[in-house]
């Protein structure tokens, strides 16, 4: 069978956008969707697994509490001490942990069979968690520097005066634009991305096998050892996505807690 | 006067200012390239359908990227 035979009698529909609205219960704006009893899901096994992990802590840790140590450290040493500093950080780690936590969760659940779908890749998910970053860190901004100094601080001195109200505005959006909404669509992206890219590689390869003729047989062989290989490659991302957002989370508090910007 | 665990080597403590500058004005400086052409392209794109023109919103992209170049010289190029 010929490619242009296949096309014409095709039926196979590349995923899309429409791949990830999956409304379990109702429609609409209020559905509940895959996406949501994912999200429960992972918050019921973060917690059971916590608490397991934390049960009977001992100084000679066992497998569990050693997992979940490992796991507290990346965020409390490597990420929340070293950027916001020893004085402040405190504070944040709750925040900071959860969320490492749960985007590291929902992510994995993205290759994870049988649930095999990345919470973050519907944009609400990620653009909450931008939210509540965002609100944290202008609070903390408001609290060390005063309402009025805060917005001060934002334009270095020694600046030529008529350049001023440039560099203001561009600050401003800097602060309450650009750097909320790329912490948001970065981890969309990445996780809409790769789905989007597995389901076109497993599909399209199923597709091949059933459909087509020899050659097509042997694409679809090699779409699925792709759709391996990206699997691999999708542990990666997910795990450096919910690292970034932390780290990135924390740099924009330790923005807030320092003198100057 | 509250006790300070120690440091480890390679990042700062807070009172020597910010703790891993170089990783803020990393990420800083990615945010004000993005921040500069979006602001003053917008503003170039609103005044060009308001005025009907059309050269000012490549001059409001232009002028917002060089404003940003700025800015991250004036920031951190001049310590």
């Amino acid at each position: 069978m010929s490619i242009v035979a296949l096309a014409a009698e095709s039926e196979f529909e590349a995923p899309g956008t429409s791949t990830f609205w999956q409304p379990l219960i109702g429609d609409g704006a209020f559905a509940i969707t895959r996406a949501s009893v994912v999200i429960l899901l992972s918050v019921a096994l973060i917690s059971w697994l916590l608490l397991a992990g934390t049960k009977k802590m001992s100084v000679v840790p066992s497998r569990k509490q050693a997992a979940t140590e490992v796991t507290y450290d990346i965020v409390r040493n490597s990420v929340a001490r070293d950027i916001i500093g020893s004085r402040d950080f405190l504070k944040f780690l709750p925040m900071l942990f959860s969320m490492f936590v749960l985007i590291l969760v929902n992510n994995l659940f993205g290759i994870i069979p049988p649930i095999q779908y990345p919470t973050m890749s519907r944009l609400g998910f990620p653009l909450v968690l931008a939210l509540i970053v965002f609100v944290v860190f202008h609070v903390v901004g408001f609290k060390k520097h005063g309402f009025i100094g805060y917005w001060k601080s934002l334009v270095p001195s020694g600046l030529p005066a008529w350049i001023v109200p440039l560099i203001f505005f561009l600050e401003l959006v800097t602060d309450l634009f650009t750097r909320p909404v790329t912490l948001a669509l970065r981890l969309f992206g990445n996780m809409f991305a790769g789905h989007i890219l597995l389901v076109l590689f497993i599909t399209g390869g199923e597709y091949m096998l059933v459909n087509g003729g020899f050659g097509l047989k042997i694409a679809g062989a090699v779409s699925f050892v792709m759709a391996f290989v990206m699997t691999l490659f999708e542990l990666l991302v997910e795990f450096l996505q919910a690292y970034i957002i932390v780290l990135l989370s924390a740099l924009y508090i330790a923005g807030a807690l320092a003198d100057e910007h | 006067m509250p006790t300070e665990p120690p440091t480890p080597p390679g990042s700062t403590s807070p009172e020597d200012g910010v703790p891993n500058a170089e990783a803020h004005h990393a990420w800083r400086a990615f945010a004000y390239l993005l921040s500069g052409p979006l602001l003053y392209g917008g503003i170039g794109w609103l005044l060009d359908s308001w005025l009907g023109t059309q050269f000012l919103l490549p001059v409001g992209i232009v002028g917002g990227m060089a404003l940003s170049l700025y800015l991250i010289w004036f920031r951190y190029g001049t310590d």
